[in-house]
């Protein structure tokens, strides 16, 4: 009885990535045990991963009020909500311009070949013109949020719109549906596989984006924590519980547009097993 | 659709483009879209000001320029290889393999700005010289960051094979090897480039954000910081119209060689 | 099938290839070098910069904090090269950097102590002042927009007035200044926050020369000349008409000394300020550097003066100077050199108040036994 239950387990896909974790800590640990003997301070190298976990329920305060973990929380709520509020209008603006593109061609050969562009200038430079036009610090920061979210949104969904198979499209006209029914009964459900897959890219970057550009500036955030804690002037484990709650807060988003798009679609599809790589780039 | 509309077709997809990019840098030269925007010239400078810059410091452009790239592809083709190589593992261990780049996938949601500076630490003792180290330490940087993309997609294209192509090739008394190299392998070039298509651009932003943490003082990335810290804007923005250039160019490398090598494929 | 052999052979390689890369990193991190590294405790300036240089190994932040040791290279001959200094002292721990760049009221802390996060070489190092080699640039002053102070100076006095006051009163009790720094949230260890305190104290009393400073935060022209000299010679724009612009920079560009000394005047009678609402950007965290602005808000100085300050902490990439020139906020904390080259690329900035009146960048190295 037992035996077969073992066997089920080992078999199963939960025993691969529990095999997997203890391989990369297995890792993680000799890495962090070779430089534990080389250098002064390893835990500004490699710390090992006791230490870290530790640091998460140590109660030693990390500045005159709260500890390390409880700076960490705090500061993750600040950019979650600025990412989220980001996403939220990115997402907005990115299924607009798509619709735009899809309803007049010529919109779509005039911006498309930019949309590319905006996404390889670099925050960095976004931000001091983003914070001219804002004169807000926090504002801003939401601003470039959205920008980033907005490109994946728009592609995938105008890849959508044109996915569905064309007779589709002319068999609706030809039954004399008006545009506003061929969106609204065909083309906006069709698409919506694509416009997750657009949101499931776009919403770890929101979250990398905020934490990025949180850096820009203090005032709270984990970015600013982790470059406080990375110019040392508070605990460095501040930094390691960053940099792995920052992957959980990454992969949770994912998940948390996946099951968005269950919830929302009756349909089924295939893939998406891996968070954050499943670009879907349209052919123009 | 008669000859002429496909005519005007293709005429458009490269006029509209062309014409919105005239539109919107003659409006920025005049100072009408800094109105539209309520922005200044100081910190977005005119087009003219910044081409005045690129033209007088061209070689001390070039000389980042060439740092930069170094990096961004010498990551790229590291981790795009180590990618393929992981993806094929994945897919002759496929039990294993599959966990293994679902977990992989995770190292995409640490953001760069925290991978920089722990790798930066790690490979202190590379070389004694700091531009030798620098610029390992940054080349890793992107290639952990295009390393994903390629082995998930690398995965895709060696076992989401044709529908019967596999049943085929095992009746026609294949071997494995044979299956592998005359139906995985060519299987997932397409995948290649799927995963190229992602990571090119983000080669070029990864290796100017591992340029700000970087040792050594070189490199796009860097001038772009320095000078931003330093409120020379007009600068700044010479060496981004520099990335976006550098980024362009490697984009339209990518689609022209992917047209030539996927030509007459379905 | 032939290619496909080559294939494999090459795959085989490549993850040769990549096995020797990781163990041959590993190796090399196994490897560290032994060697004891330090100057004679007689040494000269001159000799330890020259050494440091000729080796590669003179450490700086860079990001506007090198001039200083540019110029300092430049005295004794050597290119104006340095290597990027981390925001710890492992580097100058590893012997990466022989002379490192410290602040004597952070680093040089750091590495002198053993408390948290300190490194505790004590009198094992040693360190050259930039004030002693004549290459002192000031540092952290009070600076706004001269149109912001054209069109609300009274709100410029009442912020400087209470400023001072707080200095005043931090300088005379640095101990409790810390611990009220401290409690305004920043995270720097208390022991270190104390240490920094009385550093700090140092550079606000006393000026370049070495004489006490009798006014706190008054603008030395003589000092700020020598500043602006050094950076118009050190500061490289890339930009031509900002680099003309920089040569072309007097003292009456970047400082304007009347709202000092209408706000310090003897029975000075405060209008009431244009703008109550304040904002103040620091040049960098929280921490005692900025003890008299956190003791100015404490203490109740800035409601005092019909003044209500938010205080904004920096050390992000937008800077100080961005921040006050788009209006984001009112006042900021920044370098003088900073200040210069901002003002050089259009910025229109101007110094109100000068607290630290001698420069509090060192070059730091180890002394051998």
């Amino acid at each position: 009885m037992n035996a077969i239950r073992w066997k089920k387990f080992f078999a199963s896909p939960k025993w691969v990535t529990v095999v997997w974790v203890l391989g990369l800590i297995l890792v993680w640990e000799i890495g962090a045990t070779v430089v534990a003997g080389v250098k002064r301070t390893p835990e500004n190298v490699l710390p090992h991963l006791y230490q870290i976990i530790g640091s998460v329920f140590s109660s030693q305060k990390a500045n005159s009020t709260q500890t390390a973990i409880q700076i960490v929380l705090s500061n993750a709520w600040i950019t979650l909500m600025r990412a989220g509020i980001g996403f939220a209008l990115g997402a907005m603006a990115g299924f607009m311009l798509a619709l735009l593109m899809s309803l007049f061609s010529a919109v779509e050969k005039m911006i498309f070949p930019y949309l590319m562009m905006i996404q390889m200038i670099p925050i960095l430079g976004m931000a001091p013109i983003v914070l001219a036009i804002t004169r807000d610090i926090d504002k801003s920061r939401i601003v470039i949020a959205a920008i980033l979210t907005f490109y994946p949104v728009a592609t995938n969904t105008l890849s959508g719109f044109k996915a569905v198979e064309r007779e589709k499209r002319e068999l609706m006209f030809s039954l004399a549906a008006s545009r506003y029914d061929v969106y609204r009964k065909l083309l906006i459900p069709s698409s919506l596989p694509y416009l997750f897959t657009g949101l499931k890219i776009a919403a770890p970057m929101a979250i990398t984006a905020s934490i990025l550009v949180d850096t820009l500036q203090g005032g709270g955030g984990l970015g600013c924590m982790m470059s406080q804690s990375l110019k040392h002037a508070m605990t460095i484990y501040v930094f390691w519980q960053i940099v792995f709650l920052s992957a959980i807060i990454g992969i949770l988003s994912y998940q948390l547009m996946a099951w968005l798009e269950k919830l929302v679609s009756p349909y089924r599809r295939s893939g998406g097993d891996f968070p954050a790589t499943d670009a879907k780039e349209p052919t123009p | 659709m008669n000859k002429q509309s496909n005519a005007w077709d293709q005429i458009s997809t490269f006029l509209y483009p062309v014409a919105f990019g005239a539109l919107f840098v003659v409006l920025w030269q005049t100072g009408l879209l800094h109105r539209l925007l309520g922005a200044d010239t100081f910190t977005l400078p005119l087009p003219g000001r910044i081409f005045t810059i690129i033209e007088e410091n061209t070689p001390a452009i070039m000389g980042n320029v060439r740092a930069t790239l170094t990096v961004a592809l010498g990551g790229l083709a590291l981790g795009s290889l180590i990618g393929y190589l992981l993806g094929v593992l994945a897919a002759l261990f496929s039990k294993w393999g599959k966990g293994g780049l679902t977990l992989a996938s995770a190292f995409n949601a640490i953001p760069i700005i925290a991978i920089a500076p722990i790798l930066n630490n790690l490979t202190k003792d590379f070389s004694t010289d700091a531009n030798i180290r620098s610029m390992f330490a940054k080349i890793l940087v992107v290639t952990v960051t295009s390393m994903v993309a390629m082995s998930v997609n690398a995965y895709r294209g060696l076992t989401e094979l044709k529908p019967f192509s596999l049943d085929l090739m095992r009746s026609c008394a294949a071997s494995g090897r044979q299956i592998f190299f005359k139906l995985r392998v060519p299987n997932s070039v397409p995948f290649i480039f799927t995963a190229l298509r992602v990571s090119v651009p983000g080669c070029i932003i990864s290796a100017l954000v591992s340029e700000y943490f970087a040792e050594y003082i070189v490199g796009v990335g860097r001038q772009i910081r320095e000078n931003i810290v330093l409120a020379q804007y007009a600068t700044a923005w010479a060496y981004i119209v520099v990335a976006c250039a550098m980024g362009i160019a490697l984009y339209a490398a990518l689609l022209i060689s992917e047209r030539i090598l996927l030509k007459g494929r379905g | 099938m032939r290619n496909g052999n080559v294939n494999w052979n090459g795959n085989r390689n490549r993850l040769m290839a990549v096995v020797a890369l990781v163990l041959s990193l590993m190796v090399a991190l196994a490897a560290v070098p032994a060697m004891a590294a330090g100057y004679a405790p007689d040494a000269t300036a001159e000799t330890i910069v020259k050494d440091a240089a000729s080796q590669g190994k003179v450490g700086n932040w860079g990001l506007g904090n090198e001039y200083e040791v540019q110029a300092l290279l430049s005295k004794y001959g050597q290119p104006a090269t340095y290597l990027s200094q981390a925001f710890d002292m492992d580097g100058f721990d590893d012997d990466s950097i022989l002379l490192a760049s410290a602040m004597t009221y952070n680093e040089l802390g750091l590495v002198k102590n053993s408390y948290q996060g300190g490194y505790g070489y004590g009198d094992a190092v040693k360190y050259i002042d930039m004030n002693d080699e004549g290459v002192a640039m000031l540092e952290d002053n009070i600076f706004t927009t001269a149109a912001f102070a054209a069109a609300n100076p009274n709100t410029v006095k009442a912020f400087v007035a209470a400023s001072v006051k707080g200095w005043a009163y931090a300088c005379q009790n640095p101990a409790e200044a810390a611990e009220i720094v401290y409690q305004y949230g920043s995270s720097v260890s208390s022991e270190h926050q104390a240490y920094m305190a009385e550093e700090v104290k140092k550079l606000v009393e006393t000026d370049t020369q070495g004489n006490p400073v009798t006014a706190y935060g008054k603008i030395d022209d003589a000092a700020m000349q020598q500043t602006l000299d050094l950076a118009k010679t050190y500061i490289k724009l890339t930009d031509s008409v900002a680099a003309e612009k920089l040569a072309s920079l007097t003292l009456d560009d970047i400082r304007d000394s009347s709202y000092f000394d209408a706000a310090t005047a003897e029975g000075a009678v405060p209008g009431a300020p244009e703008k109550t609402d304040v904002t103040i950007q620091l040049k960098w965290l929280p921490q005692a550097q900025f003890m008299g602005y956190y003791v100015a808000l404490s203490k109740g100085y800035y409601s005092d003066a019909g003044l209500n300050v938010t205080i904004v902490p920096g050390g992000g990439d937008i800077s100080e100077t961005t921040a006050v020139y788009t209006g984001q906020v009112d006042f900021g904390v920044t370098w003088v050199s900073n200040l210069i080259a901002a003002n050089a690329g259009g910025m229109g900035l101007t110094e109100v108040a000068q607290i630290f009146q001698r420069s509090g960048l060192v070059l730091v190295y180890k002394v051998s036994e």
